[in-house]
């Protein structure tokens, strides 16, 4: 027989070249790419834009990429999570592709990390890409800039958060076989932690609770006080999504102390918003436990995926 | 004769429903075994058990000396498997799918080198393998399902129901591609409903029908299981008394009677007694014009068995 008995190395990267081609020709994430693109463009290109507009005039920023976050915030990360993973194993299955894929040689386990790796790969790509195009355009738009040897911890950063959300939609894509329930589930759980997340940390002054879910987290202020108007400072988020900003301030800003506020509707006149002091802690601690708390999702999430797919039965 | 196949006591429940009911099978290596039945039989799910696809609830099975365990994918290293209408990754060419499905088998650069292109001229697709697979037909895609269930030169090749939607032109092609791998010394374990594409290219079969095996040997093997009569169907020109009464003479004759032209003789053996049967008519003064065997065909067999099944009697 002509066939070797080749590495697991081989193999694996053979489902992940299967995995890249299809994820590259999805148009659902080609037009994610165009969308991303295109607002790290419009982030680019704003000043100008407003500065055409009688705006005030461009002035040299050399933070603007550092602060940047790669383009995106919370709900690009979770785009990117959707367009890339919820069609992974789900659609497989969907498709009946699953059959002739899992009747070739290799361990369900090859198969499952080989997709997920495929999709990190994917994702470095894109959002390696769009670090690049970030900085050389903030270089050209906003002239030289601050720290630029801290851009890959945005990078990092981005990658992580998105990841986390990629193992919610694995989990659920993987469990039900239906990449709808995975999309439409996971957007529930986005839509959830969102909105119960402004009304616990704003109004119920719960927002601790926040650090232990994936998503934005509760947000406060560094480097600054309470005025008449409200908290003042550098906002800062505790969650899964502000891992990258987060570590950056760190590295800038070790002896940040983050405050946490409440409000309090209905003051002493009809209509006022009084603002409450609740809570303090140092930066650091607030990184090092949205860390641990995404990887403790993402291993949760991944590993019960995997356990899921190893088990499932091919009727399709 | 070592065997490709041994399943004993093979058992799939879906929740109440036994698909496959304690299925002995055996296939020899080195022939082109059918796996015969109706819609619903058990036939899929037994051939997806094979591959790793389903996990069975009792029996052991045995794949190339190999006893199958659940994701033991060294099994499958030697195994070449088309399944009934391949879905295959509409987003990759048809070259792309094979180098793919090549490296995933173990196949070096060089070998997949040279044997995708020969696959693709062997499937009558050299033409298209750069086309994305969302632009192939139905019987193409057939075709390419086919290529990639030989990608890996394996040493067992299983087909369920190949000839679905193929035209009648690729349906020969099947059946040839079939005996040419034979001659390789591959063993082909092909699952149809088509009667006549089992009796045509396969030397073994096996009937089954509500998960239960009602028959397995060669196919005069099966034939022979079957109790219906054989009756040969002979046009004579001018039937005579003289020549009914010669056929009647002879011992292995149940029965003779007319139909038109037509001269019905019943048999009690299965044994091919025509050529006693044209003596027995040319000496009564009848002249031949045709002869038929009828009654000993895969398909007789294939019906009495079922039929037998229905009445409670196997």
């Amino acid at each position: 027989m002509s066939v070797n008995q080749t590495s697991w190395t081989a193999k694996f990267l053979a489902v992940v070249r299967y995995e890249i081609l299809w994820n590259i020709r999805k148009k659902k994430f080609l037009g994610m790419l165009v969308v991303a693109f295109a607002l790290t463009t419009l982030s680019l290109a704003g000043g100008h834009i407003a500065q055409a507009f009688g705006g005030p005039p461009v002035k040299p920023t050399p933070d603007f990429v550092i602060k940047s976050n790669v383009g995106l915030g919370g709900f690009g990360f979770f785009l990117f999570a959707i367009v890339t993973a919820m069609n992974t194993v789900s659609a497989e299955f969907e498709s009946g592709t699953i059959v002739p894929l899992l009747a070739k040689p290799l361990s369900r386990t090859t198969v499952f990390f080989g997709k997920l790796f495929a999709a990190f790969l994917t994702l470095l790509a894109t959002y390696g890409f769009l670090m690049v195009y970030m900085t050389i355009g903030g270089f050209v738009v906003y002239g030289p800039q601050n720290n630029l040897h801290l851009v890959p911890l945005s990078l990092f950063g981005a990658l992580f958060s998105t990841l986390v959300w990629i193992s919610i939609v694995l989990l659920l894509g993987t469990v039900s076989k239906s990449s709808l329930i995975a999309a439409l589930g996971a957007l529930g759980i986005w839509l959830g932690t969102t909105i119960i997340g402004s009304i616990l940390g704003a109004l119920a002054g719960q927002g601790w609770i926040l650090t232990y879910i994936l998503g934005t987290g509760s947000s406060g202020y560094a480097n600054g006080g309470l005025s008449p108007l409200g908290p003042t400072g550098n906002g800062v988020s505790t969650g899964t999504d502000s891992i990258g900003p987060n570590l950056i301030n760190y590295i800038l800003h070790p002896s940040w102390e983050v405050t946490y506020y409440k409000i309090n509707l209905g003051g002493t006149t009809p209509g006022q918003i009084l603002w409450e002091r609740l809570y303090s802690e140092p930066l650091s601690t607030i990184i090092l436990t949205s860390i641990a708390v995404a990887l403790i999702y993402f291993i949760v999430f991944v590993g019960i995926s995997w356990y899921a797919f190893r088990r499932a039965q091919i009727t399709e | 004769m070592s065997l490709a196949i041994e399943t004993v006591g093979l058992t799939k429940r879906y929740g109440r429903l036994t698909a496959v009911d304690k299925l002995d099978l055996r296939v020899s290596a080195s022939t082109i075994h059918g796996f015969l039945g109706p819609n619903g039989a058990g036939k899929t799910t037994t051939i997806k058990i094979l591959v790793g696809l389903l996990r069975p609830d009792g029996g052991t099975v045995t794949v190339l000396g190999q006893e199958l365990g659940w994701d033991k994918p060294e099994v499958r290293l030697r195994i070449g498997y088309m399944p009934e209408l391949p879905k295959l990754p509409k987003h990759l060419k048809g070259t792309e799918l094979l180098d793919v499905y090549g490296r995933m088998c173990g196949m070096t650069k060089e070998e997949r080198k040279k044997q995708i292109p020969e696959l693709l001229n062997t499937v009558g697709l050299s033409e298209r393998g750069s086309d994305l697979i969302g632009k192939y037909s139905k019987g193409m895609q057939q075709r390419l399902g086919m290529a990639q269930a030989l990608l890996n030169k394996p040493k067992l090749v299983i087909l369920d129901e190949p000839s679905i939607g193929l035209d009648p032109v690729g349906m020969v092609e099947v059946r040839e591609t079939m005996k040419e791998i034979l001659k390789e010394g591959v063993t082909v374990f092909l699952s149809s409903h088509l009667l006549h594409e089992v009796e045509e290219v396969c030397t073994h079969a096996t009937i089954i029908n509500k998960g239960v095996a009602l028959a397995s040997g060669t196919l005069r093997e099966i034939s022979a299981r079957v109790s219906g009569p054989v009756t040969i169907e002979a046009e004579v020109d001018k039937i005579s008394k003289a020549v009914i009464e010669k056929v009647k003479e002879l011992p292995f004759v149940t029965d003779v009677s007319e139909d038109g032209k037509k001269l019905l003789v019943k048999l009690k053996t299965r044994e091919d007694v025509r050529s006693q049967v044209s003596q027995a008519i040319t000496a009564g003064g009848g002249i031949i014009i045709s002869m038929n065997l009828t009654g000993e065909s895969l398909e007789d067999a294939f019906m009495d068995l079922l039929a037998q099944r229905k009445e409670g009697r196997s």
